[in-house]
């Protein structure tokens, strides 16, 4: 009994000191990013990393990014949430359903496509930039919003997480018994199967929101103009501009690292805040998952 | 076994639309009406009203700027992009992809690199070469005589110039006046001198430095100076290499001795080290001109104060006539396929050599002669510098011509073999053989040949 | 409910199959579009381009030899094969633990805060990645410059001398990518019923037991997919040591993994022929390595 209760002790001990370092290990470098927003580029420098900087310095950075190439910044903004959310509307039309077929029917060339979507994904993307511009190109895509739209809505790893979600959570006599009742074929998989996947929805929908935010070839390689770049991409004709990395543009007119700094953090305020509405879902998946038995 | 037919079938099925790609690709290869050309490369249409496409990066927006208030009738289109600096190439990965669509190329590009006139003036897999030829007819050998002699090196493959330099970057010998009087020092003249001063000063000022090697662009500043002919591109696909020279010794011996007593460290200048450790520090520093502006006049930098910062002459090797290398400086290019090429030309020749960019805007010594004897004289009224700019001057004509501007980059052959064994304790003398292998390497799979 | 799918089970499996096929096809009818255009075409145009030359004549296996013989191909090889031994041991054993520790905390805020925190890095990419890394490892700046002096490092070079590449690597990729696995482990593990695990309770079953009897195998199929995703991530190496090399200004070389050195044949030699097969043998070990976490969690098989 005591001994039980003692290795409860340790063991919780050891727990929250294993927790504690992986919390340091991730958060360290994301709060010397956050502090490095507030200094100036000489303080960033030479002072303690850990040492804050100061409003003036946060407000001058943000003004020298915001008045970056009159403004650009804004409109990569724009461009990347255009591109990103149309690719994940495209991405859970096709996909959710797709995951639910292989998963819980059946039908000729199943194991054909979910094969062939495990080789695509494995294939490196350099290999498939060229022929995917080639094809855009055929049929004149080049430089639209599409070119990058379209591409980023094939997604084949949200299709296996909802593949691998569904096989594993939903009975299939569940749905069995609700063709008994009467449902058509689609009506099983909106009255019964997609009430059910809440959590799996708000997860492809995150990690292809992710995904197409931080893309940086594809938009690279398809759009001609710097007016339809997203964020991905300026921000690194951003780096370009700062001496430490393009030391030929070193100028009065350089962008310092604290702007880069700011640039970053704002860049991924969309993605944690698409994050933390996913987050509410996945809890609601818990209730939900609770009924199903 | 159904199974089995089934997914045979479908294979197929893709197998054929594959096949109408490649069709579809190879259609599109014979489109377009090409004529001879007048200035000595096949030309498409031209059309004088045509819109011009420019990529510029973003320091540069400027010059297009100035050239839309001084022509405000000519209509350009501005794009921004990364300048293919810090290695990443976009100009050429984005030309290839236009190269294969046949469609879509630019109709001026700056680059931030000197290297890519080596593959722009060549034709890719049978496809016309992207940079148009400038002297023959399309440039006017006037404006192109007034270049700094020996800035368009870079820009000449086989006798024609595909590109215009826009600035120099010569290296010179940068000094700290102020600490260099107060230590009774004198500036060196030779190597030699400047390999004597750099041991008396590890004995007598331990802790400040007269250079760096942890730069890529050491192998220029030093190797270049000394005659190293570690790059010596001899065509557009030949390149001889030879680092076991006794030029290519003689530097890496006095480096070696002034690693080993801490006076050039092994620290790349732009890194956070570099301004903690040596701020307030650097007695000297061969480097490229634009090392005032970047590392010395720039307060996130070493912020060296007003009145403090000369310039002298690169040094010489005993009694040579002293040469000095070139680190970057950008160029323009015009494209072959545009179909408004007076209009292109007119946009490069006035950022290059009109005073509203070159003198008045640029950052950089300009490549233009006449443009740069106006930005010394307004450099030097700005009273920062202790000397006058006569070296710097002198420097951009006494560029050595044995070292080339290849289709790969010296500086990151240099970046991944030399700088890790330096850190790792090893001499350059001893690693010279490493060098030459890796730049060979490096150029065979360029399909260059290596003597 | 019970008896009600046991009826259905007997009635349903004869009729449900031709009805749900024809329903099956439109359900995947719109993503099959997709992966036609931009996975299987483009993956067999890739092909062509391996087997063919600058021209599109036939060129056997010449590209093949060709990058195989290249003197950057072997040190890739070795690089990438040690990194991916690091990496996905790593991930794969901390990731699961982790998961399940943090599923584990019954405080709602506390979960919730570290999968946060566990994922912050995720949200950065390229440029970002690239000005982080530039100080973190630089001993002068870092924030963590105490624990690299520890280590004995006192300047960026040294730091990213080769030999500590793969585990600064692993490092990286494990930084930005475990957060998004957790919090896929962490649904997955939600999706285990409270009476199981009440159940094991009841039995006297400890965390530990619990967590190798129950959650463990329930996790297969989860497991399995993120091995072999990790997989394909690792062997295609690529985002880690190119931001490093542009942080470095190119100290750490960019043709340091075979996926770098593909992307160095396409758009740095204009040799779309070669990339293409360096993809394709990189290809081939990512499948024949994953045929292994296919069969072992029976990733295709239904319950």
């Amino acid at each position: 009994m005591t001994s039980a209760k003692l290795s409860g002790w340790s063991g919780r001990t050891i727990v929250t000191v294993v927790l504690t370092a992986f919390v340091l290990f991730f958060a360290i470098p994301i709060v010397w990013l956050l502090l490095a927003t507030t200094k100036s580029a000489r303080g960033l420098i030479v002072g303690n990393p850990f040492a804050p900087g100061g409003l003036g310095d946060l407000s001058a950075n943000w003004s020298a990014l915001f008045s970056f190439q009159d403004g650009a910044v804004t409109g990569w903004i724009g461009n990347s949430a255009l591109y990103a959310i149309g690719a994940l509307v495209i991405t859970l039309i096709a996909g959710i359903p797709a995951g639910y077929a292989l998963a819980l029917t059946e039908f000729r060339g199943r194991r054909l496509l979910l094969v062939l979507t495990l080789i695509v994904m494995l294939i490196p993307n350099t290999a498939l930039v060229l022929p995917i511009f080639l094809e855009l190109n055929v049929v004149g895509l080049i430089g639209s919003p599409l070119s990058v739209i379209l591409p980023m809505s094939f997604f084949p790893f949200g299709v296996y997480l909802t593949y691998i979600y569904f096989s594993t959570s939903i009975p299939r006599d569940l749905l069995a018994a609700a063709r008994i009742d009467g449902c058509r074929e689609y009506q099983v998989f909106t009255k019964v199967a997609l009430p059910l996947a809440a959590p799996i929805v708000a997860l492809v929908a995150f990690f292809s929101f992710v995904q197409n935010w931080n893309n940086f070839f594809l938009p690279f390689v398809m759009l001609p103009t710097s007016d339809g770049y997203p964020a991905q991409v300026g921000l690194t004709s951003l780096l370009a501009s700062t001496p430490a990395f393009n030391p030929s543009s070193a100028g009065a007119q350089s962008v310092q690292l604290p702007t880069l700094a700011l640039a970053t953090v704002v860049s991924v305020l969309p993605v944690l805040i698409v994050f933390l509405v996913s987050q509410r879902f996945l809890v609601a998946g818990m209730t939900a998952g609770g009924t199903k038995e | 076994m159904v199974r089995f037919r089934a997914a045979r079938r479908s294979r197929l099925a893709a197998l054929a639309g594959a096949g109408a790609l490649t069709l579809a690709l190879a259609a599109c290869n014979s489109g377009g009406g090409t004529t001879a050309g007048e200035y000595g490369f096949p030309q498409v249409e031209q059309d004088d009203k045509a819109t011009i496409t420019v990529w510029v990066d973003a320091d540069r927006t400027k010059a297009a700027d100035a050239f839309t208030k001084a022509n405000p009738d000519t209509p350009i289109k501005v794009v921004t992009y990364d300048g293919s600096a810090n290695g990443s190439n976009s100009f050429r990965t984005k030309v290839q992809l236009f190269d294969r669509a046949q469609s879509g190329w630019p109709d001026v590009v700056f680059s931030s690199q000197n290297n890519d006139a080596a593959w722009a003036s060549q034709k890719s897999n049978g496809k016309q070469a992207f940079a148009a030829v400038l002297n023959d007819g399309l440039v006017a050998q006037d404006t192109l005589d007034q270049f700094t002699s020996g800035s368009l090196n870079p820009c000449t493959v086989d006798g024609k110039v595909y590109c215009l330099r826009n600035d120099l970057a010569q290296a010179v010998l940068w000094y700290n006046k102020t600490l260099l009087d107060q230590f009774g020092y004198q500036v060196p003249k030779t190597w030699e001198e400047y390999q004597a001063l750099g041991e008396k000063v590890g004995r007598e000022h331990p802790g400040y430095i007269v250079g760096t090697v942890g730069d890529a662009w050491t192998p220029e500043v030093f190797f270049w100076a000394s005659k190293c002919r570690a790059n010596g591109i001899t065509g557009p696909k030949s390149v001889t290499v030879d680092t076991g020279s006794a030029e290519c010794k003689r530097a890496a011996t006095m480096l070696d001795a002034l690693i080993a007593n801490g006076t050039t460290p092994n620290v790349s200048v732009f890194t956070p080290e570099f301004v903690k450790k040596y701020s307030g520090k650097v007695l000297l520093m061969p480097g490229p001109a634009w090392y005032a502006g970047a590392i010395f006049n720039n307060p996130e930098s070493l912020n060296v104060p007003k009145g403090q910062l000369g310039v002298a002459p690169p040094p010489a090797w005993g009694s040579d006539q002293a040469v000095t290398g070139n680190v970057g400086g950008g160029t323009w290019f015009v494209s072959s396929h545009s179909k408004n090429l007076k209009a292109a030309e007119s946009f490069v020749r006035f950022v290059t050599t009109a005073d509203d960019y070159q003198v008045d805007v640029a950052p950089g010594y300009p490549a233009y002669a006449p443009a740069a004897e106006k930005w010394v004289q307004k450099q030097e009224t700005s009273g920062y510098y202790a000397t006058d700019l006569k070296a710097v001057v002198e420097a951009g004509t006494s560029i050595w011509d044995g070292w080339g501007s290849g289709i790969f980059s010296q500086e990151a052959v240099w970046a991944k073999t030399i700088t890790p064994a330096i850190a790792d304790g090893k001499s350059l003398v001893s690693l010279l053989p490493e060098w030459e292998q890796a730049i060979t390497n490096q150029a065979q799979v360029n399909g260059y040949t290596v003597t | 409910m019970t008896v009600l799918a046991e009826v259905a089970r007997a009635t349903g499996r004869a009729a449900a199959p031709r009805r749900g096929s024809r329903m099956s096809y439109a359900f995947i009818s719109l993503y099959a579009a997709l992966a036609l255009a931009f996975g299987v075409l483009p993956a067999l145009y890739a092909v062509y381009l391996a087997f063919t030359d600058a021209e599109g004549g036939f060129a056997g296996i010449t590209n093949f030899s060709k990058v195989v013989g290249d003197f950057r191909f072997r040190p890739a090889v070795t690089h990438v094969a040690i990194y991916l031994l690091i990496w996905l041991v790593a991930l794969v054993v901390l990731v699961t633990v982790l998961a399940i520790v943090v599923h584990a905390i019954k405080v709602r805020w506390l979960s919730r805060t570290l999968r946060l925190v566990f994922y912050l890095p995720g949200a950065l990419a390229g440029a970002s990645s690239v000005l982080l890394w530039l100080f973190v490892l630089d001993p002068t700046a870092s924030p963590v410059g105490g624990l690299l002096t520890l280590f004995g490092f006192d300047s960026f070079v040294q730091v990213i001398v080769p030999g500590n590449l793969p585990v600064i690597f692993a490092i990286i990729a494990f930084w930005t990518g475990a957060g998004g696995w957790i919090v896929i482990m962490y649904g997955a593990l939600n999706n285990i019923s409270d009476e199981v695990m009440e159940a094991a309770r009841m039995d006297g079953a400890s965390p530990v037991q619990i967590a190798w009897n129950i959650q463990l195998p329930m996790l297969r199929k989860w497991i399995s997919y993120m091995g072999i995703m990790s997989l394909a991530a690792g062997t295609q190496l690529f985002v880690e040591p190119q931001l490093l090399s542009q942080a470095s200004n190119a100290i750490v070389p960019n043709d340091y993994s075979l996926n770098q050195l593909a992307y160095q044949y396409a758009f740095g030699q204009n040799d779309f022929n070669g990339a293409a097969a360096i993809s394709l043998l990189l290809l081939v070990i990512a499948l024949a390595l994953s045929a292994v976490f296919v069969t072992r969690g029976g990733l295709f098989e239904r319950d």
